[in-house]
């Protein structure tokens, strides 16, 4: 206990460094490289926790039963969007200084003088507005409600959500390509594809399995999700394996089509990450974010391996952060940049994400206790 | 149809829980390999009655990697060693196409592997009967009791001490299962049976085929592109007032290669110059065309006596008399053109310069024909 007492004065620490990095890199490097720190760490703060909720969203569209006991966990993570949407709003800074379709120039550019008004800042601002109030009403319903469930053990919420789940998905579907075509694609505007919105959802999703799971491990080795099982554990590690062969399909599928056609609008895209040192983050990032969860995870017996998910998911996350990195950076031009804004930057957003997520495992009950499907959820074998 | 033999001893229990107390039970006595009926899966069961794992994970895996290398090296020999052919621009290795083969390959054997691998491998499908089925337990086994057997293995099988332990382990019936004849499944008169069924199978769906051509004969599968609203060559169309589906040419249209002569009559030809150069290339063309077209009836010598002659009775001219030697170029140009007697024209067949090349060829038959002693040993010492 001891050891847990002091984690957050460590946290506050690290934060309060962080801090320090962040404000000096507001006036040390250029606004560029800034705030394109400042949108990795929105974007990943958004990705994981939408994630989340999404993971909470389908166990009530599908009624599932088996993820009852784990259900809170994904709740708890997917109040992180309330900080992700602040951070969504300070990134509106960025919006003239990272993205060239905000830019007057842009309305003489013949290839963005169509999207002109769809990328100026203020329609790019009120979309963004939209799909921060169809998240947080998502994380309203679904987390609030079942929140509030404990205490009132109605049985009327979980119709009401399984209700709402499915208009949820059409939310999330937009708000999710919403964010990866204006604040992703959006770097290099005259680029497009279609199916990057789901390669970004193939991406959040990982993100949100590997932190539940992380976190579910957590609570379990503390003793606070009694019942849990090693059939629980095993879901969550098939949902891993399986998203880390969907994430590969979605990448690969993008790159081919665009390998094959070679068109030069399109083909920008790619050659800029396969370029320099950009070659080896990609081949990187193919390995981390497929190759070694996929080989890890392959086994009947791994999936259900407490100790080897936790590595997974760890690796896991770190993946969906070097994915962002690639997805974000290049678009300064140049090489892959990592020096101390950018550790400075993930010090403080790390230990804010730790720091939130621990206060919230702190509140409330550990379990949907008033769910009515606990029961059979605990009871749930393979 | 017994052999006297037993197959297994069957214990009938009233509840799972029973069946599982039951089990370590009679395990203990190892009189033989225990198997479980029951009407629903049981949890546990399988580490209860000490199943061994499924090999077929690793089977799976073993035939997907190799189908993923069988896609790859056909692909690489096709592509890059057999016949390296560019397409859309790419190198003839480019391991990028390659993907969705090596994807789709891996699949299929590796589904090919888990189905026929469970089915015949595992399971040793196919067989006619298994002695549960035939068993007066059966009815209960698939309703709401559940059954432990005592499957009998090689000789040395004591089917009243298995009896004995079922009892003991609290069974509330016991059946002694009789062996099924050990004929093999695929006896002669099995393979003949088969054989006669697949063959009046494929018969009548041969006569069925016919019948249905026979009595739809002309029902086009697909009829696209098969009427174009268009002029055809060669066929009538009312487009035109003369009903013509082709044009004449617009009068004193001249096509290339085919310039009028200038001259009226076979006298008058007999002032044409040949207005090529005699090279070793049109004297060449000269003797490709000759004896194409003049070499059936004049012979290939040009002297009059080729095989046709024999065989209609035609007498052509011969080439080399004196008469024909001391015409002038234009005169031999003449007939070509206009025919002679039963020769009928070349116009339609030779432009004009390939007329004029057979002229030089026709010359040159005649000089090499007619040479004298002095020219044969120089044309020799050449």
């Amino acid at each position: 206990m001891r050891q847990s007492d002091r984690t957050p004065t460590l946290l506050r620490g690290t934060l309060l460094l962080g801090v320090l990095a962040v404000a000096a890199a507001y006036r040390e490097v250029p606004p560029s490289r800034f705030w394109a720190n400042w949108l990795l760490w929105f974007i990943l703060f958004f990705t994981v926790a939408l994630g989340s909720l999404f993971l909470v969203a389908l166990e009530h569209l599908v009624n599932a039963k088996w993820s009852v006991p784990v259900r809170r966990v994904p709740e708890r993570l997917a109040t992180l969007l309330i900080p992700a949407c602040l951070m969504g709003l300070v990134a509106f800074a960025a919006l003239p200084v990272l993205f060239p379709g905000t830019r007057p120039a842009a309305l003489h550019d013949p290839q963005l003088a169509g999207k002109a008004f769809w990328l100026s800042i203020p329609f790019v601002s009120l979309r963004a507005l939209v799909v921060f109030g169809l998240v947080l009403t998502g994380l309203a319903v679904l987390v609030g409600g079942s929140l509030r469930q404990d205490a009132t053990r109605d049985p009327a919420f979980n119709v009401r959500a399984r209700k709402f789940a499915p208009a949820f998905m059409a939310m999330f579907a937009l708000s999710i390509t919403l964010v990866a075509f204006d604040w992703i694609s959006a770097l290099t505007p005259a680029w497009y594809s279609d199916i990057f919105g789901v390669y970004l959802f193939a991406g959040a999703f990982l993100g949100g399995l590997a932190a539940t799971s992380l976190a579910v491990l957590h609570l379990k080795a503390q003793g606070r999700l009694e019942g849990v099982r090693r059939d629980h554990l095993y879901n969550l590690g098939g949902f891993l394996f399986a998203f880390t062969v969907f994430w590969s399909y979605i990448g690969f599928a993008q790159y081919l089509l665009m390998w094959y056609a070679n068109l030069p609008d399109e083909v920008v895209y790619f050659q800029a990450r396969l370029a320099g040192g950009w070659h080896a983050v990609t081949i990187l990032l193919a390995v981390l974010h497929f190759v070694m969860p996929f080989f890890a995870l392959i086994t009947r017996d791994a999936k259900g391996d407490g100790a080897r998910l936790r590595r997974v998911a760890v690796l896991m996350l770190a993946a969906h952060v070097l994915d962002m990195y690639w997805l974000i950076f290049p678009a300064l031009g140049g090489g892959p940049r990592l020096g101390w804004p950018e550790v400075g930057f993930a010090l403080c957003f790390l230990s804010l994400a730790l720091l939130w997520v621990r206060g919230a495992l702190q509140k409330g009950e550990d379990m949907p206790v008033g769910d009515p499907f606990l029961q059979e959820g605990l009871e749930f074998r393979l | 149809m017994s052999s006297g033999k037993v197959a297994s001893v069957l214990g009938l229990f009233d509840t799972s829980d029973a069946l599982m107390e039951a089990i370590p039970k009679v395990k203990g006595k190892n009189l033989g390999r225990l198997e479980a009926y029951t009407p629903y899966p049981i949890h546990g069961i399988d580490e209860a009655l000490g199943l061994r794992r499924s090999p077929l994970g690793g089977m799976v895996l073993v035939m997907g990697i190799l189908g993923a290398i069988t896609a790859f090296g056909f692909e690489f020999w096709v592509s890059a060693v057999d016949y390296p052919l560019v397409t859309g621009g790419k190198a003839p290795w480019s391991w990028e196409a390659f993907i969705p083969i090596m994807f789709e390959v891996t699949v299929l054997f590796a589904t090919f592997t888990a189905g026929l691998g469970m089915m015949i491998l595992l399971n040793k499908l196919p067989f006619f009967g298994h002695p549960v089925l035939a068993s007066d337990a059966i009815k209960a086994i698939t309703r709401d009791r559940f059954a432990l057997s005592i499957e009998a293995e090689g000789e040395g099988f004591d089917a009243e001490a298995a009896r004995a332990a079922l009892a003991a382990a609290g069974a509330t019936g016991i059946e002694t299962l009789p062996a099924p004849d050990e004929t093999p499944a695929f006896t002669a008169e099995y393979l003949l049976r088969s054989a006669g069924g697949i063959f009046i199978a494929c018969v009548l769906a041969g006569l069925a085929t016919y019948g249905a051509v026979k009595l739809f004969p002309v029902l086009p599968p697909m009829s696209h592109m098969e009427d174009q609203p268009k002029l055809d060559a060669q066929k009538p169309d009312a487009f035109f007032k003369d009903g013509f589906g082709m044009r004449m040419p617009v009068p004193g249209t001249v096509a290339r290669g085919y310039l009028p002569l200038g001259v009226a009559s076979e006298d008058a030809a007999a002032s044409l110059v040949n207005p090529l150069a005699p090279t070793p290339a049109v004297l060449a063309e000269g003797r490709r065309l000759f004896q194409i077209r003049c070499a059936v009836c004049h012979g290939p010598l040009a002297d009059g006596t080729p095989s046709l002659t024999s065989a209609y009775g035609a007498k052509p001219a011969d080439l080399q008399a004196q008469r024909v030697r001391d015409f002038p170029d234009g005169k031999i140009f003449w007939v070509i053109t206009m025919g002679k007697n039963a020769m009928p024209s070349h116009a339609a067949d030779l432009t004009v310069d390939q007329r004029w090349a057979i002229v030089y060829y026709v010359r040159a038959l005649q000089r090499a024909q007619n040479a004298t002693d002095a020219e044969a040993k120089e044309a020799g010492a050449r």
